[in-house]
């Protein structure tokens, strides 16, 4: 039997940052998880949304399994989705995972080196892994 | 505000889910980076509800221009509900209708026709704003009082380019971006091309006409080096 909850897609939210790369990377990421590595499974709202109150988007983290990606520690896209009144089920912040690419040239906020791209694919696994684990466990206890 | 302070905020919507959003922040970009580098700040909008004090106030020591890629005006409401009231809004979907349609939102893989006309066109519109937003605050002769490089309100400057025009060096904000353009058009590296990269050049910096050809020999040199270094 096929939980209701198994067909809503988690909801991947970046952090929006426009002035470092890290924001790029975060916003990137989503777009490879939700476009390549688990469409359908996975979805994104505009963080903006949340910023407003838009009422939709409000419900849609209260309803649906959220992931976020921070591009720096201020983690908008995490304090947004829980003022909101949703939980981040994993909040990744991309400055962790430049530590394992110390030298690392990976762009600027406004465009990618292929290091930013190798960074960008590199958490947007991590983030496809979460999602199908969200929905494996969804899975197993429907 | 004094006219050592003036400069003009951006606050771009940055919507994630379309691809308007994806264009008013490609846009904004461009004007804090090429078209009006030392004229511009911005902020990430979500930073208004996360950040703290100084970040909430930013509409309130900057005048502002919203830019917002749908009708649900996020970046407006916001700046104005937690920072204060903004000089000028624009919408992506008003000014381009259904052209954006035809973009994505990812910048992967190579940047068609259409999302280039789209980011240039929104980033003229923002600029002119810009322009009036200075003109209605900064008092007459503060131009020069704006000096700094474009930054975003919590990052560093962007990098330009020095040049050596008659034993001085000089610095052009957002040079490489320049001349990434240049080579996007296919611009040759040599004598061929040297007039079209000053053209492309003085589309953002002033540059008086009896410097002109040491500036083109100059350009010319960097641009070769930035087509020999391009990966």
């Amino acid at each position: 039997m096929k939980n209701e909850s198994n067909e809503k897609p988690v909801l991947v939210i970046p952090c929006s940052g426009i002035g470092k790369v890290h924001g790029l990377i975060s916003r990137e990421a989503t777009y490879l998880v939700t476009d390549e590595l688990a469409p359908g499974r996975t979805d994104t709202l505009c963080l903006a949304l949340l910023v407003k109150g838009d009422a939709e988007a409000v419900a849609a983290v209260r309803d649906h399994a959220c992931l976020t990606i921070d591009g720096c520690p201020k983690a908008c896209a995490q304090k947004n989705v829980e003022m909101a009144g949703g939980r981040a089920a994993q909040a990744i912040q991309v400055a962790e995972a430049f530590k394992k690419h110390r030298g690392a040239k990976p762009g600027n906020a406004t465009s990618l080196t292929d290091d930013g791209w190798a960074i960008a694919r590199e958490v947007a696994a991590a983030v496809a892994g979460e999602a199908a684990r969200l929905h494996g466990s969804e899975e197993a206890t429907s | 505000m004094s006219a050592e302070t003036t400069k003009v905020g951006i606050i771009s919507c940055s919507g994630e889910a379309i691809p308007e959003g994806t264009i008013s922040r490609l846009a904004t970009r461009r004007v804090l980076e090429l078209l009006r580098p030392d004229a511009t700040v911005t902020l990430c909008l979500p930073l208004f509800l996360a950040g703290n004090e100084a970040e909430r106030n930013f509409a309130k020591t900057h005048p502002t221009v919203t830019i917002d890629g749908c009708d649900k005006q996020c970046a407006r409401w916001g700046t104005e509900q937690h920072s204060g009231p903004v000089s000028a809004t624009l919408v992506v979907s008003d000014l381009l209708g259904t052209v954006a349609s035809g973009c994505r939102r990812s910048s992967r893989g190579t940047a068609q026709t259409v999302e280039k006309e789209a980011v240039w066109a929104v980033a003229e519109r923002i600029a002119s704003e810009v322009d009036r937003a200075l003109a209605d605050t900064a008092p007459r002769g503060a131009e020069g009082a704006v000096t700094s490089a474009a930054q975003c309100a919590c990052s560093s400057p962007v990098p330009g380019g020095n040049l050596t025009i008659r034993g001085s060096t000089v610095s052009i904000p957002g040079l490489p971006l320049i001349f990434e353009q240049c080579a996007a058009r296919s611009i040759p590296a040599d004598e061929s091309g040297a007039a079209a990269v000053l053209d492309a050049v003085k589309i953002y910096h002033c540059i008086v006409q009896e410097e002109e050809p040491e500036y083109q020999i100059a350009l010319l040199a960097a641009y070769q080096d930035f087509m020999r270094n391009k990966p």
